[in-house]
């Protein structure tokens, strides 16, 4: 009978048959199909398909972003607009992996949805609870990516994931110290987010997946030797590569037309910034306005915690012995929270997107936070200036009479200048990303030297916010003075 | 066996219009797999393609004036130049010779070999790169070891009292002169 089969796949399908005989795709594909549906069914089934596609899609690219991207507060900003705006094709290849991320929550949820109508959790309990993580990995995949551009964006962002982490009870402030590197968003916390973007995550993606193949056997497996079954596979395997296909061509176009996201490195970023989170989590900050601050982070980091787990206890609390007992849920009931789940995340998503575009002033800014994002976009490439003379203004001239001494060189900062402030506004004034540079500060409104001892003792009057905070007590008259008169004279390059 | 073969050579197309079908259903998806590989493939490849820098005029660098050049042996000086590094423009400290004998004529202290830095020896008159033992004339010129060229000159000019030079590099263990950018 086996011969007989196998014969019939030389003469029929060349490749399939090829494959069947060298490799262990067709083991693998048989331990993704439980059941054989035909018509619509088996296209509502081409989820996982596109999953496969879109994962695959998110290794290759994140791998060529990871050829320029580098993880320092330092250069990133400077090699993600690199990417953008030097290398060929760089712009699709960071749309495709910016939108790509979206498009794979969107794709794991309907693939859930799909299972869930199927029931597939009650017959093949592993691709469910496997398929939960995987969704939970790849929004903490999208998470951490979010910072890596270090625009504001990325930089405020980053700002709300650590006062989310900050809400976990009891071990909230270890884990936002441990997630930040420190105790304030730095350049550690960039390549920290790093670390787990592109190695934790991705590696425990990979696990799943391969655990889910090759590891765990379940137990209704379908016998395999039949040649309807065969031909059913040929089939389902045309329909998976026509949807994966579609879905491609679909996110190839977008990207094109539409690339990530990009502004201003975040010291450069407009007061009254407002950060917006991806798509993916609009939801969640839709449900932190409802909510008072001070459970609100608790609430963010639990709800979506409580949601993953009650959905991947599903095949447990329906399993047969539950079935008996008196609060055995029903079906009905499962069906029910399932869609009031789904329901109240779509519902928060639109009510975000309705809100930002209803209310005049946030509407205001987040149009002239889009403006500065094109305008950074249609500005040449600045190159990073590196080197041992970083702050050197001029090469060293050694002709003719020295030059007149100055009273106050800007090659020299005041001592209080390095104490106090060199840390986030650089050694000589260039700026610490993502802190603002004090080069060319007094070509602004409102930043005379008398202006700038204001502003040290107040700077809430001079509409400057957090960290930067008020040095009226932490420096002497003196200090003041000597550091407005140094800050006065600092020129841009 | 034979089966395969003969499955091979003849055309199933007109023998059998729904076979044909078939395959061609079965071909699909590998080919739908091949097309989105490509297009990616593509991009990778113009994304990788290694950097070409549009070439430009080096800037003249100031050593020194001209009235502090004046020694019997070559001196060393070094010259700030800018270069591109990738996504940055980084200053580079690079050393360079000056021969005060010859007219200022200015050398890369760069052995044309493996790239390390020659240095001047009074004993030998010469120049003498101690990574792989390369030696060279007071002018320059290649005299022994593997370097496969001599020291490679570099632009000067004066301007103001002020002697400039034009830094360059140049690929390493060619005999000819090649300049990277």
């Amino acid at each position: 009978m086996t011969e007989k089969l196998e014969s019939d796949e030389k003469q029929d399908d060349g490749g399939r048959g090829w494959l069947a005989r060298w490799t262990r795709l067709p083991e693998v594909e048989r331990a993704l199909f439980d059941e054989r549906p035909v018509g619509l069914s088996a296209w509502a089934r081409t989820t996982a398909g596109i999953v496969c596609m879109l994962i695959a899609l998110q290794v290759v690219t994140g791998v060529l972003l990871a050829f320029y991207y580098v993880s320092s507060g330092e250069s990133a900003h400077t090699t993600v607009a690199y990417i953008e705006k030097v290398l060929p094709a760089g712009s699709w290849i960071r749309a495709l992996h910016h939108t790509g991320s979206q498009w794979l929550t969107v794709f794991l949820i309907l693939h859930l949805a799909q299972m869930f109508w199927r029931a597939s959790y009650r017959r093949r309990p592993v691709a469910w609870m496997a398929t939960i993580l995987l969704l939970a990995l790849v929004l903490a995949g999208g998470a951490t990516g979010y910072s890596l551009p270090w625009d504001a964006r990325a930089f405020f962002g980053t700002r709300v994931a650590e006062g989310i982490a900050g809400g976990l009870p009891l071990v909230g402030n270890a884990t936002r110290q441990w997630l930040l590197g420190g105790t304030e968003v730095s350049t550690l916390t960039l390549s920290r987010f790093y670390a787990l973007h592109v190695f934790i995550t991705p590696a425990l993606i990979l696990l799943v997946i391969a655990a889910r193949l090759f590891v765990f056997r379940e137990a209704d497996s379908l016998k395999t030797n039949d040649v309807t079954d065969a031909s059913w596979q040929r089939a389902q395997l045309t329909r998976q590569a026509c949807a994966a296909g579609l879905v491609f061509l679909a996110l190839a176009l977008c990207a094109m037309k539409f690339p990530a996201p990009l502004g201003p490195v975040a010291s450069e970023a407009a007061p009254g910034y407002l950060p917006r989170p991806g798509a993916q989590f609009l939801w969640l900050f839709q449900m932190l306005k409802y909510l008072p601050g001070s459970i609100a982070s608790t609430i963010a980091m639990m709800l979506p915690g409580l949601i993953f787990i009650s959905l991947a206890s599903l095949p447990i609390i329906e399993a047969r012995r539950f079935r008996k007992s008196a609060v055995y849920p029903a079906r009905k009931a499962s069906i029910v929270l399932f869609a009031l789940g789904c329901a109240f995340i779509v519902a928060m998503t639109v009510i975000a997107y309705v809100g930002d575009a209803r209310d005049p002033h946030v509407r205001e800014q987040l149009a002239r936070q889009a403006a500065d994002e094109a305008a950074f976009r249609a500005e040449p490439f600045a190159p990073q200036r590196t080197g041992a003379n970083e702050t050197l203004t001029t090469p060293p001239v050694t002709s003719g009479s020295p030059a007149a001494k100055q009273p106050v060189s800007q090659d020299s900062p005041p001592a209080s200048y390095t104490a106090q402030c060199a840390n986030c506004h650089g050694t000589h004034g260039q700026g610490v990303k993502p802190f603002p540079k004090l080069l060319g500060v007094s070509a602004k409104p409102r930043r005379t030297f008398d202006d700038i001892i204001g502003l040290l003792n107040n700077p809430v009057a001079y509409n400057i916010e957090p960290p930067m905070k008020s040095f009226a007590t932490k420096l002497t008259d003196e200090e003041k003075r000597e550091i407005a008169e140094w800050v006065v004279i600092l020129k841009k390059k | 066996m034979p089966d395969k073969a003969t499955s091979k050579t003849s055309p199933t197309k007109t023998k059998h219009p729904d076979k044909s079908r078939r395959k061609f259903l079965s071909l699909l998806p590998f080919g739908i797999f091949a097309g989105m590989a490509g297009a990616v493939a593509a991009a990778a490849f113009r994304f990788l393609r290694p950097a070409t820098i549009a070439r430009q005029e080096a800037k003249w660098l100031d050593v020194a004036p001209i009235s502090e050049l004046k020694s019997d042996k070559p001196i060393l000086r070094t010259v700030l130049a800018e270069r591109h590094d990738g996504w940055a423009t980084t200053l580079e400290e690079q050393q360079i010779f000056i021969l005060p004998k010859q007219n200022n004529q200015a050398l890369s202290a760069v052995c044309p070999h493996e790239g390390c830095n020659v240095s001047w020896r009074d004993e030998t008159n010469g120049f003498f790169c101690a990574c792989h033992d390369s030696s060279f004339a007071a002018d320059g010129a290649r005299l022994n070891g593997p370097s496969p060229r001599g020291l490679d000159p570099l632009a000067s000019r004066e301007q103001d009292g002020v002697l400039q030079v034009q830094h360059q590099s140049f690929i390493n263990n060619t005999e000819e002169r090649i300049p990277r950018a």
